[in-house]
Formats: C-alpha cells, sequence, structure tokens
C-alpha cells in the first residue's frame, strides 16, 4: 500500500534518475521534462554505481530536498547468474552507502513482480516476498536495502512486464512478439501459449512512476493493470496489426503452464483516477510506433 | 412454573435484547447499567438499538422489567448475566477489561445464592480464571444475530452452557430459566463453550469464504452462484440454512474477532491456522469488490462524476457501522467525486467522505447519479422499481452485490447491473 506524502501533485525540487539509457529511465526522463520538472539523469558513465568512487560522487550530488528514482541494474537479459546478482547488490550498496551520509527526501526504487513466486495468484502488495530465483532475489534484496533508509522516504514500486517500442530487452512479452511479426512473419509460441500474464504499456508506467513521485508517496505498490491476458491471445492481438498477418505456430511445451494475475486494488486505492491503456491500444500504438520508426 | 428473577448487567446490544427475551418468556427482569442517562431513557422507552419487533416486545413485557443505575437492584436476582460489549481493536484482539470491571462493579451486590454467568464472549480460559465459586459460575454462549436478535433470544437453536464440569448438575434456577426456551441444553466445560462459540463463527466464516471464492470464480467462467446454491442447500451435508450468500467480506467485528483469536490461540500453541489466514485475506479481498468495478467501469476518472450510495450499515437492520463494507468504500473513492448516500437509520457525515451529500430516501439519492451502488441489502431497496430507478439516474450502472433488484426488469429499464457471483463482463 502506499501512502501519500503530498495531498495533490507538488514537484519535488529535483529528480535525480539513476540509470537514465534504459528503457524506462528514458521515457520517464522525457515526460518529466516535458512537465517542466527539474531532472538531473544519470547514467553509468556518469556514475558507475559498480565502482567505490561513485559512493563520494552521489553523496556530494544528492541534495536532501531531492527524489532520487533507482534503475540502475544489470538486466535480465545482459544476465541472472551470481555474477549479476553481485554487481546488482554492489550497486545498490553504494547507493545506500551516499543516501545513508547525505539522505534525500525521498527515494523511489523500481524492483520487479518476480520478487513474489510464480504460482501465488492473484498478487497483491500483501503477497509474501519469495522469489523463486536469483534475479526476483536480488531485487528483494535490493529493496530491503532501500527500506533501510531511516531518513528518507522510501516506495518500492514493482512492475509486472512493461512494454513499448523503445524496448531494447527481448523478454518473452508483447516487444519479442511484435518483433517477431516483423522480422519472421511468424510468432513463435511457448506450448500453444496457454500462459497468462499483466502486460503494462511504457505510458502508463510513465504516468504511475511521475505520481509517486509528485505526491511523494511511500510503501510498495506493484504497477500492472488487473488484467492478464494469454500469449496466444496476445500473439492474435499483435498479428492482427500486420496486413500481411504473419503466422502463429506452437511448440512442444517444455515447462509447466503458470499464471500470473495482479489484484490491483491497492493502486486504484492510491490512485482512483488512473486510466490504464488498454492491451488492445497499447500492442497497437507500440506497434505504430515501431513502424514509423522502422525499426523491430 | 415460577421462573427466577434474573439480572442482565449492561444494557448493551446484547444484554437489551436478551433481557427483553427473558422478560418475554416470564422472567422478572432486573436490568442495570452504570450509565444513567441510558436508563432514564430505557425508563422511557426509548431505545438505543435498532431490532425488528424490539420497541414491540419491550413494551409489551414492560411491567416485568426494571431499569436500574443502582447494582443494589440486583440483590434479589437469582442469576445475573454479564453482557457488556468486548471492544475489539484493528487486528480483531479482544479488549476484556469492560468484563472484569462489570463483574467487579455488581459482584458485591449480588445475595450468595447468585449465580453469575458471563454472556459475553471471552477466549478459552477466561471463566475458569473468574475468581468464584465454579457452582455459581457459568459462562453461557450468547449466538446474537444483528437484525435478529430478538428472534434468535427468544427462540435459540439451543443453549450452550460452559460450567467447570459437565457432569456437575446446573445450578437449579439457572436450569429452571433455561428450560423456559424449550430446546436443548448442551452443558460442557467452560473451555469447550468457550471454542464453541469461536467454533460456531468459524464455521459460518468457512461456508461464506467457500462462497466467496466458488462465486468470483463464476464471474470468470459465465456461471451463475446463485443457480448452484439451492443445489448445494439440498445437500444435507451442507443444509438449507448454510451461509452461501456471497458478500462484501466479513465485518461487524465479531467473526474478525473469533479469526484473530484462532490465530493467536495456533501461534501460542503451535498449531495450524493456515486456513483462518485465507479467510481473512478472502474477506479483505472481496471487500473492494464494488472499487474494482467503479474503476473498471471508468466513472472514478470522469469530471464531475456522481455516485449515489444506498446503506452504510455493515447489514441490514442494525445502525452498526463496525468494519463496514460500506464505509471502506466511501474511504477510498476520490475525494473530488459526488456522492449522494442514504440509509434507513445511518446518517451520512463528511468524516465518510468530504463530497457525501445526505438523502432521506433512496430515490432522491439516486436522482442524477452516474451510478448507484447498494452497499447495504436493506429490505426497503428491494420494493425499488428499476424503471423509476433508472428514470431518476443521470447513467445506468447499477453495482447491486447481493441481487436484490432482478435482472430483467433491470435490463429492461436500460440499467447494466452487477451482481456477486454473476458474470459482468
Amino acid at each position: 500500500m502506499l501512502e501519500h506524502g503530498n495531498s495533490v501533485e507538488t514537484w519535488p525540487e529535483r529528480v535525480l534518475l539513476l540509470g537514465a539509457n534504459g528503457f524506462i529511465g528514458s521515457a520517464l526522463v522525457a515526460s518529466l521534462v516535458k512537465k517542466g520538472v527539474n531532472v538531473t539523469a544519470l547514467t553509468r558513465q556518469d556514475a558507475d554505481l559498480c565502482e567505490d568512487a561513485s559512493v563520494s560522487f552521489l553523496t556530494e550530488m544528492i541534495s536532501p530536498d531531492d527524489t532520487i528514482i533507482m534503475f540502475a541494474a544489470i538486466t535480465p537479459d545482459k544476465g541472472r547468474g551470481v555474477d549479476a546478482l553481485t554487481k546488482n547488490v554492489v550497486m545498490m550498496s553504494n547507493l545506500a552507502k551516499a543516501i545513508e551520509t547525505s539522505p534525500p527526501a525521498h527515494l523511489i526504487y523500481f524492483s520487479t513482480d518476480a520478487v513474489y513466486p510464480i504460482d501465488e495468484n492473484p498478487v497483491h502488495e500483501g503477497t509474501r516476498t519469495d522469489a523463486d530465483d536469483l534475479y526476483g532475489g536480488m531485487h528483494r534484496i535490493r529493496e530491503l536495502m532501500a527500506q533501510a533508509s531511516n531518513n528518507t522516504d522510501v516506495a518500492i514500486l514493482r512492475p509486472t512486464l512493461i512494454y513499448g517500442a523503445a524496448d531494447t530487452h527481448n523478454s518473452y512479452g508483447p516487444n519479442r512478439l511484435r518483433r517477431m511479426a516483423h522480422q519472421d512473419a511468424k510468432i513463435t509460441l511457448f506450448g500453444e501459449g496457454e500462459e497468462t500474464r499483466d502486460h503494462l504499456y511504457i505510458d502508463d508506467a510513465v504516468e504511475l512512476a511521475s505520481r509517486v513521485i509528485s505526491r511523494r508517496s511511500k510503501g510498495s505498490l506493484n504497477l500492472a493493470t488487473g488484467k492478464s491476458v494469454s500469449y496466444a491471445d496476445l500473439a492474435k492481438l499483435i498479428v492482427a496489426q500486420f496486413e500481411q498477418q504473419p503466422s502463429i505456430e506452437g511448440t512442444p511445451r517444455q515447462n509447466a503452464i503458470t499464471h500470473r494475475h495482479f489484484d490491483i486494488t491497492a493502486l486504484i486505492k492510491a490512485f482512483p483516477d488512473f486510466v490504464f491503456t488498454s492491451i488492445e491500444d497499447g500492442v497497437q500504438k507500440a506497434h505504430q510506433q515501431m513502424m514509423d520508426s522502422g525499426a523491430a | 412454573m415460577i421462573l427466577p428473577v434474573v439480572g442482565y448487567a449492561g444494557m448493551t446490544h446484547l444484554g437489551i435484547n436478551s433481557a427483553v427475551a427473558a422478560a418475554e418468556r416470564g422472567a422478572r427482569v432486573v436490568c442495570y447499567d452504570h450509565d444513567a442517562k441510558l436508563v432514564a431513557s430505557l425508563n422511557s422507552r426509548v431505545l438505543h438499538v435498532v431490532e425488528p419487533d424490539l420497541p414491540e416486545t419491550l413494551a409489551k413485557n414492560s411491567e416485568r422489567m426494571t431499569f436500574t443505575s443502582q447494582p443494589a437492584t440486583l440483590h434479589d436476582c437469582d442469576l445475573v448475566y454479564i453482557a457488556v460489549d468486548v471492544p475489539t481493536d484493528d487486528s480483531g484482539r479482544s479488549d476484556l477489561t469492560p468484563i472484569t470491571e462489570m463483574i467487579s462493579a455488581v459482584e458485591h451486590a449480588l445475595n450468595d445464592d447468585c449465580v453469575l454467568v458471563i454472556l459475553s464472549q471471552v477466549p478459552p480460559g477466561f471463566t475458569r480464571a473468574i475468581p468464584r465459586d465454579d457452582a455459581q459460575c457459568i459462562y453461557q454462549v450468547e449466538t446474537l444475530v444483528f437484525g435478529q436478535a430478538v428472534e434468535r433470544a427468544l427462540n435459540p437453536e439451543r443453549l450452550i452452557v460452559g460450567c467447570s464440569s459437565p457432569n456437575t448438575p446446573l445450578p437449579p434456577a439457572y436450569k429452571s430459566f433455561l428450560e423456559a426456551f424449550d430446546c436443548p441444553i448442551l452443558p460442557m466445560r467452560y473451555e469447550s463453550a468457550e471454542l464453541c462459540k469461536i467454533s460456531i463463527n468459524a464455521c459460518l466464516v468457512a461456508s461464506v469464504s467457500t462462497a466467496n471464492t466458488l462465486a468470483e470464480i463464476c464471474e470468470k467462467v459465465g456461471a451463475d452462484w446463485s443457480e448452484i446454491t439451492p443445489a448445494l442447500r439440498l445437500d444435507r451435508r451442507i443444509g438449507r440454512f448454510s451461509y452461501l450468500n456471497p458478500g462484501l467480506g466479513i465485518a461487524g467485528g465479531n467473526l474478525e474477532r473469533d479469526l484473530a483469536t484462532i490465530v493467536r490461540l495456533a501461534s501460542e500453541h503451535g498449531t495450524d491456522s493456515g486456513v483462518v489466514r485465507a479467510w481473512v485475506k478472502n474477506s479483505q479481498h472481496r471487500r473492494d469488490w464494488v472499487l474494482n468495478r467503479l474503476h473498471e467501469s471508468g466513472i472514478l476518472s470522469m469530471p464531475d462524476a456522481c455516485i449515489a450510495v444506498l446503506g452504510m450499515a455493515y447489514k441490514e437492520n442494525t445502525a452498526s457501522t463496525k468494519n463496514s463494507p460500506s464505509l471502506a468504500l466511501l474511504g477510498n473513492l476520490p475525494s473530488s467525486l459526488n456522492v449522494r448516500a442514504y440509509d434507513p437509520v445511518v446518517t451520512a457525515i463528511p468524516s465518510y467522505h468530504p463530497g457525501i451529500q445526505h438523502y432521506d430516501s433512496a430515490l432522491e439519492a439516486v436522482r442524477d447519479a452516474g451510478a448507484v451502488v447498494i452497499m447495504t441489502p436493506w429490505p426497503e431497496f428491494r420494493d425499488l422499481v428499476p424503471r423509476d430507478i433508472a428514470d431518476a439516474m443521470s447513467g445506468s450502472l447499477v453495482i447491486d452485490p447481493y441481487a436484490l433488484w432482478d435482472k430483467e426488469p433491470c435490463h429492461a429499464a436500460g440499467l447494466t447491473r452487477m451482481t456477486l457471483g454473476v458474470s459482468y463482463s
């Protein structure tokens, strides 16, 4: 559950965003700048959080009125093993050390729904965190490190799969299916695509993160739409975007079918007037942007 | 048969209804409360609780009833029931102090032969620890149901009696009083009776939780829970009176308290209470059903949206709002929303919602509303005509969790009706 520090939208003196090159980070920076928010966007080139030197760099940079939003991480497409976990923990450790010396007003940690076990449904903020793998475990450790900040309001955001045209990751979801359809004229599913998942459009993720910033919210919140779809239905939505419709093919199933559904009541309570982009509209927007940019 | 004189200490919902039922059964009754104002009001026959038949039954038996704020008046009683409220905190944990304080307040006034009966609900171990001769100390399980309190007190299905040992005969005065109710009397040791009350409530919650769980699946797979329940009721292992109506989570405070007690006892003694925790979780999940439906409808994001809320009490025929789903909903609606509210006995106040306005009838409340939600199944709401509602509203969405209105007239009037246990997509 989230608790708002500001009863109405009130932007902080500055948003310090770590991990500004990533899919979500870059979209959030663009959105905040458009709204006239003072943003300092840091990338690994500005401060490599794996290095000890980042501690003093951040300590000097952080102001007491700042909102820090932490995206920086070795993403799963670059590694899901012990090495990635260790580096990710070091990155958060260096941020935590800087915050201990120079606490900001507000810290938002962008986590993942992988902190919840996959066999738990529906997932809500009260669901016991019990990660199934190192990636989920890593994020849970980083959440706990963020929450150890004594003098800072901390928000933990746990997004489901986020999709959009600019996504560089290639995890099994709308982005990969869209690329398959575009490049191969064929979508290949695991099994017959029976699994259901919740997919959040990038603009919605950015808007929700913006609201958490401007309301100075603390606590934890899952970022999800509350409406899960099967990969088979998702594939049908994607192929419908093409004039020459790609084929959809199943494969012999290697793993058991799993589902993920979210109970988004806490999100509704936090932001009752928030309207999600439907999966139909989101897929259509992402497709249009992809075609406009000429990339897949 | 001359019945014993029966005292009731604590003019609570439980106390007044039990006392009136005792008088109706022919006993002379002394009603004590330390609150002199309340006693004066009861002496003027002005009631502080809402229950069907209570005013009439009280008026009918007035001559046999004495209301007093003086403990000494209890001296002539053969039995004295302790019927105080046991407050619970947000986690459902009981504060038993009012019971011990009431015992201290009245025990010096009791005659040497008087039987003290604890009617307020207590956890296992409480009654045996009372420093009083076991032969004159009883725990009797109350089975108060808000909205049916007089009927239940007058015609109990059985009387569950906790005593020091189930083999010891009940005190004669107490036994003769119980026999006036003409139903089975089940003596058992204190601890069994104390746990029996909790067991009854746990079984009820189990039924409701099962109904809620399956009703939610009905909503997703195109089934209709109301078509399934008659089949279940005709199964003798389930029963025609079983709690199979889905709801908006457990409310009222009593069931929540008992679940908290089970979890605490299991924790203390190392037994498994996972299923009870699941019931609590399910209750919390279903509480927000209406909020979720309103969000899905898009009305919460509309500028100048207006919603009519019918019912604020936690259930029908009561003024209690303890853990009321209606108040929980109001607390989570956007502050910018216009809320038009009506309840037959609860008056809307700004602390429920900053944009709330109270109206004196359901039809006035629904006027110009974009959506109507029926949060308490008051009988009078059943009599509303969907066509009149549709004509008064500006929108067409009706969220009727308890299916007070039939589907066909709603559809004929152009209303979109959402009900628990029925597919709404």
